[in-house]
């Protein structure tokens, strides 16, 4: 894909769902809420536009955003989508193998399931450890005394050895 | 009838655990599979946890060999978070200090490469060549490994003598280029022992999401520097080697090369660069709420780092693409119909850092 060539905005057209598309510092940015990421990937597969990684965090009113970020050019484009509560993301695995296992890892942290995979085993986490490490233990470490966590944890430490 | 056999998570290629089993008929690998996160530490989820200032200290400490790219990025993270320009003195010291990185960085696996194919005096040569390297690195930060450089902002020392940077990068070219770069293009046995092994096609480089030298070995002429310059990248020339041939022997070619074309990139920048301050205003934690993708060409390739902000004094998520990460699940389509003799030499040739990966 030659890079001054590249028109975001016209390469996203045939997803259909239409979007805001800005551009800064940090590259192409398209919100999509309800993107069918399947076809985003035979689309970028189809333009060699290659995925750099898949970044997950959780949505401020429950679930979880998903952002695909993609090489365009000389640019990076991210395509954020929502996976609401309760709801399952859908695997592109299969189709873009660079996309395996970073949504294995997104499993290991937040406990999304994708879709469409016909095993996913951790990456980061042991075989048999329990899903989403990160959601699991959102609030831990964020006290605002972190001196009174360890003061407790040394108390907790001390009754263990009498 | 097939074998299975398991390699690893500790084996005779690296000194890091990772485990890759391979399916074989007779010596032939017909599958593999490849377990990762023996090194797991959670570093993504301390660092939403500490203050961007605790953070540069924690990413640093990534990796042994490219710790200074991972404060670099989080650093230009924050930057255009904040809107906060970069003093062009610094801009240059980034790009110094970045390449003598991955000049040893290179060095390391090209003594690593030759020993493997069997020139363990060449080991030595390179070894003793990264040495110097590491010298000038202590010379500049005060450290051998984690140099605390970049800071939000800027940099944190000067470039106190240049004319020794200068002679020592002069050095490591002048050797390379007489000794290490005529072995690793031209020498009868490194092509018998690499030419045609592990051969990734440009498709499945693209396929896989592979970056850096990997990448740029199967054809796929990207990279960072290049493609969206950084810091002052822009200002300076220089080459980006690439092979279309995608097999060991164009692994080794691609990186000894690069060694040469960072080797101009530190002359250059040691030359032109302007005097003047090294760090702006003082970085208080102060980040307003919004969100950075910032990448940069590590030495093995392009590390992405996203970074989410909430105006509080830390980061609401930290997202760490290593170039392994993306990187190592390419050796599935390297080994498949390759001789199970031929396992160390390909993952080696990767030039994988389990330490970045795992996190």
């Amino acid at each position: 894909m030659n890079p001054t060539t590249v028109d975001v905005p016209e390469l996203l057209a045939p997803l259909g769902e239409p979007a805001d598309v800005l551009r800064n510092a940090g590259g192409w940015w398209a919100v999509r809420p309800r993107l069918d990421v399947r076809a985003m990937a035979g689309l970028m597969r189809d333009h060699e536009v290659r995925l750099v990684t898949i970044s997950a965090r959780p949505a401020p009113d429950g679930g979880h955003i998903l952002i695909y970020h993609w090489n365009v050019g000389s640019a990076v484009l991210n395509i954020c989508t929502v996976i609401p509560e309760g709801g399952q993301a859908v695997t592109i695995a299969d189709l873009l193998p660079a996309a395996d296992w970073a949504e294995r890892e997104i499993r290991d942290y937040y406990g999304l399931e994708f879709t469409g995979r016909t095993r996913t085993p951790t990456l980061m986490l042991r075989e048999g450890d329990p899903a989403g490490l990160f959601s699991r233990t959102a609030d831990v470490g964020r006290e605002t005394d972190p001196a009174a966590t360890a003061r407790r944890a040394a108390e907790a430490e001390e009754g263990e050895a009498k | 009838m097939s074998t299975v056999v398991p390699m690893g998570p500790f084996h005779p290629a690296l000194e890091e655990p990772y485990k890759i089993e391979v399916t074989c008929d007779g010596e032939r690998i017909t599958d593999a599979d490849i377990s990762v996160g023996f090194n797991f530490r959670g570093v993504e989820w301390l660092a939403e946890r500490k203050t961007y200032t605790q953070d540069l200290a924690l990413l640093e400490r990534i990796c042994g060999i490219c710790s200074n790219v991972h404060t670099m990025s989080f650093s230009r993270a924050v930057e255009q978070l904040a809107g906060i320009e970069v003093p062009e003195r610094a801009q240059y010291i980034r790009v110094v200090v970045a390449e003598t990185e991955r000049l040893h960085s290179h060095l390391l696996w090209a003594g690593v490469a030759a020993n493997l194919i069997g020139f363990e005096t060449l080991f030595m040569t390179c070894f003793g060549l990264r040495e110097q390297l590491m010298d000038v690195l202590e010379a500049i930060s005060g450290n051998r490994v984690n140099y605390a450089m970049n800071r939000p902002g800027g940099v944190s020392r000067d470039i106190e003598d240049p004319r020794a940077v200068l002679a020592a990068v002069r050095n490591v070219r002048e050797v390379v280029t007489r000794q290490l770069i005529p072995v690793f293009t031209a020498d009868r046995t490194v092509r018998a022992r690499c030419s045609g092994v592990g051969v990734l096609t440009r498709a499945d480089a693209l396929a896989f999401g592979a970056v850096g030298p990997l990448a740029r070995a199967s054809g796929v002429a990207q990279d960072i520097r290049r493609s969206h310059p950084y810091e002052a990248y822009d200002r300076l020339e220089f080459d980006v080697p690439v092979r279309e041939e995608g097999d060991v022997f164009a692994r080794i070619v691609v990186r000894a090369l690069e060694i040469v074309e960072s080797c101009r990139i530190i002359e250059q920048a040691v030359e032109a660069m302007p005097e003047g301050d090294i760090m702006g205003d003082p970085f208080m934690d102060d980040v307003p709420a919004g969100e950075a993708c910032v990448r940069i060409e590590g030495p093995r390739g392009e590390l992405l780092y996203y970074v989410v902000s909430d105006e509080s004094v830390t980061p609401a998520r930290v997202r760490v693409r290593t170039p392994t990460f993306a990187n190592m699940p390419t050796a599935k389509a390297m080994v498949i119909g390759q001789s199970l003799s031929d396992l160390g030499l390909i993952q080696a040739s990767i030039d994988p850092c389990y330490s970045c990966t795992d996190r």
